[in-house]
């Protein structure tokens, strides 16, 4: 099967483990992955600034996913989820600002399909490709593993948008980790925000919320956590050491994103699925698998 | 050529605040067949109707037109003025210049006058058409049908015995009793529930006047006011009633263990059971499901212990036929399912619990002989959290107040503070403290005294640790401050929901439920007690949520309209029925299925030799609703009083702008 | 304590720009109880929620306290009357906004970056654990296809309309 990718910005600028770990995995699921000719930015930030602006970006990514002839588009990031879909529902309505919306893109050549079907990573690979697919397709499993998961928030909520995931008790992401064979730990308060968009103008506050949940996360005996969107990796993962200094806490836990885990279930190198770039102290988890 | 009195009504400011009432009495008596055209400020008053009657005499009116309010409103007002004056009352038609036209034009008076002079022009031309029509007289069931035996339908099955009418009372359960069966102590006095229910339940079960079939639905309702066709399904209980002295040693020897629903799952019960010591009528009864021997064809262990020989698991289910001339639906309500509310986590924790699980543990007849313990460790609760308004007062599920919900936590509070002592911590969680009913808000001040933290404000989720302790934030804004409260308890304080067969009953009976599920009264101010079906009476919570003296009142109310109803010798049907034109019918048949109220037949009739089909309406079953007349293609099938010429001389009126 | 006058005209404005009802707000406290923002950063949602229907604009638009809110849309997903606090700040942030009030430095980069590359991101090294360096192009990644043509164009004159 052939779909669509629109990457967003955290993940071309800094998350490139997200991206070589989606790219190597995929095709081994038999599934084409096909860049847009052009991208840009979903609008998430220029929400705050302006929302027509905002819902502008959006259907741009949708109008050049429609260039592609393909009518789905996978889109990895949690927040780039968000704005496409609330993007979706404003045009829908089909009021002034959705028109002046398609008129300006139809200035640049482009023209908006409301035809096309949005994917995240998760519900791609949970209800698309399937989890007996994904099952099948492990060469090495992840037997013994104790994971955590952290789904995020704008991937679930708010419901009434239609989301991947039911709000209060999402289950595809465990799922998808059981069917590579590890075990997933459940705990209090998973649905709490790792404080990411509060990075640009808090950045300590931002810092703090991701300290608090991995502090709670290392009180669990789990081997890592399992995370898959960009935003929730870079707070996590790579800024764990700030979060360490910014909340006086000590912070040891192994991040990784669930494409990254999936590779490893796949057999497929470390070093191809990024795991050197990880920041958070992954060694100790991938010591545990060779074991 | 007819002699037309046309009366338009000021109704106060209602209509004449919109309408130039003059301008259109004006234009009303330059009508053709007009003979007179008055306007006056209340026409539905003493006066009003006097100067309706005396034109009548005085003018010689055959036909009389009043436009006012609705019809719903006072069309049988105005029936009566009519008919007082000797006029027959179904020459009389209403125009309706209040909803149809100044409640909802209000904005533009001159297109509102317009509209008024356009629809007494239609109602003129219709007024023309109308016939004479004679109300039939039908005779009178003396008994009634009960639905429910909780304090409602035990209420008004009291009331209509004691007046000396024959009641048939049908509860679902083994016993009766309801929900007030399964409450400690009852708010505001904290008078004992069973104390003051159980003396009723007795009275019902020995009244020489009331039949109890428990145990036992109704299947079908066929009929009309005064004269309906019930028939009741009572299930086999394999136990022989009249036998059975509920000694209980049958349930001390069944091995099948199941979750109590009377103690909403906090304990056990046998398959053959009673729901509890107090049940009326007291009889075990067997729970087929869970059964062994209905289930894996082994055990009756029962029958061979049972010293009165009164287990007979050869019992056949029972179809009942009654005949009554009224019916009273008092089937209660239901509790809102927490589940529905993740955040709130029930289920993910044996002691996070509904208030109704609370009245169990409160209750010495309960499953900890009246100890508040957490259900999950069996220790006494030290600490407890009520949680307010869980799927009421909420548009992603029930948007009304559950309207008893403060005044329970307010008495469950007290009772634990009783039970639990100086040392223990009570908090309730609400969004508003409602203590409207009579000796409510002292139920407040006394809650307040007693060191109960009420916080202004709902947490967002509930915690359940690994190690099982339940912790929440909330946000109290009375104090500006978050909270983190620690608890051992968390009761979710569930809203009233409609019952688990309101569907069914509203289908059985014809008896539509509101937008909020509850079954709907003909008129929610002046009719409460009445549903939209003439003869069936609705009692106690399954019109809306009530305290007990409310659904007392309902239900004693409810008993009092079919007292009236059935005092009289014979009942008037109203005549607005469907009839069949013999000529044009050709004994298709296709009327017959269409009908909702089954009250077509087909006969045959003998003509010329040769036999035919022909359709006849069954004038006391049918409402009138129409459905028929429009189904037939010759339109054989006519509704009196809503013809084809009345109403098509109504839309040619219309159409002459 | 001052006096607050209600601004009702620009009331009007952001009750227009909100996805949600902010009147049908009835102050049950369940958004405040589980905000992500408010510990750390005390951010109330049914306050800026009764200062909207109030009218008390000025105050919640030159503020720095709608800019704490961390969209994790708790509260939109939560309350009980389906009023959403998120969409009430997110309107109130545009208005700041429109008005040429603070806005944080850093939302503004965001709009200049994405006039210039498309992206809201300027690309970075990634140093890994071994204390190699790494970037797209040492990882092999494909070039970033920024866009072309009347891009630059039609989002400026979308951010300047009025």
């Amino acid at each position: 099967m052939k779909v669509a990718v629109f990457w967003g910005c955290r993940i071309l600028t800094s998350q490139y483990a997200y991206e070589m770990s989606v790219r190597e995995t995929f095709p081994r699921l038999n599934v084409n992955l096909v860049d847009l000719p052009e991208t840009n930015c979903c609008g998430e930030p220029i929400k705050s600034i302006k929302e027509s602006a905002a819902d502008y970006l959006a259907t741009r990514i949708l109008a050049l996913t429609n260039t592609t002839g393909l009518s789905d588009l996978l889109v990895p990031c949690n927040r780039c989820h968000f704005a496409l879909s609330e993007a979706m529902e404003k045009l829908r309505k089909d009021d002034e600002t959705s028109k002046k919306i398609i008129n300006t893109l139809k200035e640049e050549g482009l023209s908006y399909n409301p035809k096309i079907k949005i994917w995240h990573t998760i519900d791609f690979l949970h209800d698309f490709v399937g989890t007996e697919k994904v099952k099948k397709a492990v060469q090495k499993p992840l037997k013994g593993l104790k994971l955590a998961t952290h789904v995020g928030c704008q991937i679930i909520r708010y419901s009434d948008l239609g989301r991947i995931d039911d709000s209060e008790n999402p289950q595809k992401l465990n799922n998808l980790v059981n069917a590579l064979g590890a075990e997933v730990v459940d705990y209090p308060k998973k649905l709490d925000c790792c404080g990411g968009a509060l990075m640009r103008s808090h950045p300590n506050a931002a810092l703090s919320l991701a300290s608090t949940k991995l502090t709670l996360l290392q009180s669990l005996s789990i081997n890592g956590l399992v995370v898959s969107c960009p935003e929730c990796g870079l707070m996590l993962d790579s800024k764990q050491k700030e979060a360490a200094a910014i909340a006086g806490a000590k912070l040891n836990l192994p991040v990784l994103y669930y494409t990254q885990l999936l590779g490893l279930a796949l057999n497929i190198e470390q070093e191809k699925l990024g795991l050197q770039l990880n920041q958070s102290p992954v060694n100790q988890l991938l010591l545990n698998i060779e074991r | 050529m007819a002699r037309i009195g046309v009366y338009i009504c000021h109704c106060g400011l209602n209509i004449a605040g919109v309408i130039d009432v003059e301008e259109v009495a004006e234009y009303a008596k330059s009508l053709p067949d007009v003979a007179i055209a008055r306007h006056y400020a209340y026409t539905c008053s003493e006066p009003g109707q006097r100067i309706i009657q005396e034109d009548i005499k005085t003018e010689k009116l055959d036909r009389v037109v009043v436009a006012a309010c609705s019809p719903l409103m006072h069309e049988e007002t105005f029936r009566k003025t009519v008919a007082e004056a000797g006029l027959n009352p179904y020459l009389l038609e209403m125009v309706n210049l209040r909803e149809h036209v100044s409640w909802v034009h209000f904005g533009k008076p001159e297109e509102a006058t317009e509209k008024a002079k356009d629809l007494i022009r239609m109602g003129v031309a219709r007024a023309k058409l109308l016939e004479p029509l004679q109300r039939k007289k039908v005779s009178v069931e003396k008994s009634v049908l009960v639905v429910g035996g909780g304090i409602a339908g035990i209420q008004a099955s009291l009331d209509l015995a004691n007046a000396g009418l024959d009641v048939i009372l049908v509860e679902k359960s083994p016993s009766i009793g309801g929900k007030m069966a399964m409450l400690d102590k009852t708010f505001p006095t904290l008078d004992c529930s069973a104390c003051i229910l159980t003396p009723k339940m007795t009275e019902a079960a020995r009244h020489p006047k009331i039949k109890l079939l428990t145990y036992a639905e109704v299947e079908n309702v066929s009929g009309h006011v005064g004269n309906y066709e019930v028939t009741i399904l009572k299930k086999a209980r394999y136990v022989d009633e009249d036998k059975c002295r509920g000694c209980g040693v049958c349930a001390t020897k069944c091995p099948v263990n199941v979750p109590d629903e009377f103690n909403m799952g906090l304990g056990t019960r046998k398959a053959i059971y009673i729901q509890f010591p107090q049940a009326v009528p007291l009889g075990y009864t067997i729970d087929e499901e869970n059964c062994l021997y209905f289930s894996k064809g082994v055990c009756r262990i029962c029958e061979k212990v049972c010293g009165f020989k009164a287990i007979n698991f050869e019992q056949k289910p029972q179809r009942i036929k009654v005949k009554v001339g009224g019916i009273v639906i008092a089937i209660g309500a239901e509790i809102f399912d927490a589940s529905k509310i993740p955040e709130f986590a029930f289920g993910k924790s044996k002691n996070i619990i509904t208030n109704l699980q609370f009245e169990r543990l409160t209750s010495a007849s309960g499953p900890t002989g009246g100890e508040i313990v957490c259900p999950q460790t069996n220790k006494r609760a030290r600490s407890i959290a009520f949680i307010q308004c869980v799927g009421s007062r909420d548009k992603r599920f029930n948007e009304y107040c559950c309207r008893i919900g403060c005044a329970n936590t307010l008495k469950q509070a007290i009772l634990a503070r009783e039970k639990l002592g100086k040392d223990s911590d009570i908090y309730v969680c609400y969004i508003d403290i409602r203590a409207f009913g009579r000796g409510y808000e002292e139920l407040y001040r006394r809650a307040r005294s007693m060191n109960i933290n009420f916080v202004a404000g709902i947490p967002s989720e509930i915690y359940v640790e690994p190690d099982g302790t339940l912790s929440f934030n909330v946000f109290d804004k009375n104090i500006d401050k978050l909270l983190e409260i620690r608890s051992d308890l968390v009761v979710l304080v569930n809203g009233l929901t409609l019952s688990y067969d309101a569907e069914k009953v509203s289908a059985v009976f014809h008896v539509p439920k509101g937008l909020d599920g509850f079954l709907l009264e003909a008129h929610p101010k002046l009719r409460p007690l009445e549903s939209v079906v003439p003869g069936i009476f609705l009692a106690g919570i399954c019109q809306g949520p009530k305290d007990i003296p409310e659904a007392v009142s309902h239900a004693s109310g409810a008993a009092a309209k079919v007292i009236d109803l059935l005092s009289r010798v014979e009942i008037e049907l109203e005549p607005l029925k469907a009839f069949v034109d013999k000529e044009f019918c050709s004994g298709c048949g296709l009327c017959m299925p269409v009908c909702p109220y089954t009250a077509i037949e087909m006969k045959i009739e003998k003509m010329n030799g040769s036999e035919r089909h022909r359709a006849e309406i069954i004038e006391e079953m049918c409402q009138g609703c129409g459905v028929c007349a429009i189904a037939c293609p010759s339109g054989a099938i006519k509704v009196h009083h809503y013809t084809n010429e009345q109403i098509l001389a109504q839309v040619h009126a219309a159409c002459l702008k | 304590m001052s006096m607050s006058k209600p601004d009702l005209i620009l009331r009007e404005k952001v009750l227009a720009k909100t996805r949600r009802g902010v009147a049908d707000c009835f102050q049950c406290m369940k958004c405040t109880s589980g905000c992500t923002a408010l510990k750390l950063l005390e951010l109330k949602p049914h306050e800026i929620m009764r200062l909207i229907e109030w009218g008390f604009l000025d105050e919640l638009v030159t503020s720095d306290i709608i800019w704490t809110c961390a969209t994790c849309l708790k509260c939109t997903e939560r309350c009980p009357q389906k009023a959403s606090p998120y969409h009430a700040i997110m309107a109130l942030r545009n208005i700041a906004v429109e008005k040429e009030v603070k806005v944080p430095e850093a939302y503004l980069k965001a709009v200049s970056q994405i006039l210039e590359s498309g992206l809201a991101e300027t690309i970075q090294k990634i140093v890994t654990r071994d204390a190699e360096a790494f970037d797209r192009e040492s990882l092999k990644l494909p070039k970033i296809a920024n866009p072309k043509g009347g891009f630059q164009v039609a989002f400026m004159k979308i951010l300047e309309e009025r």
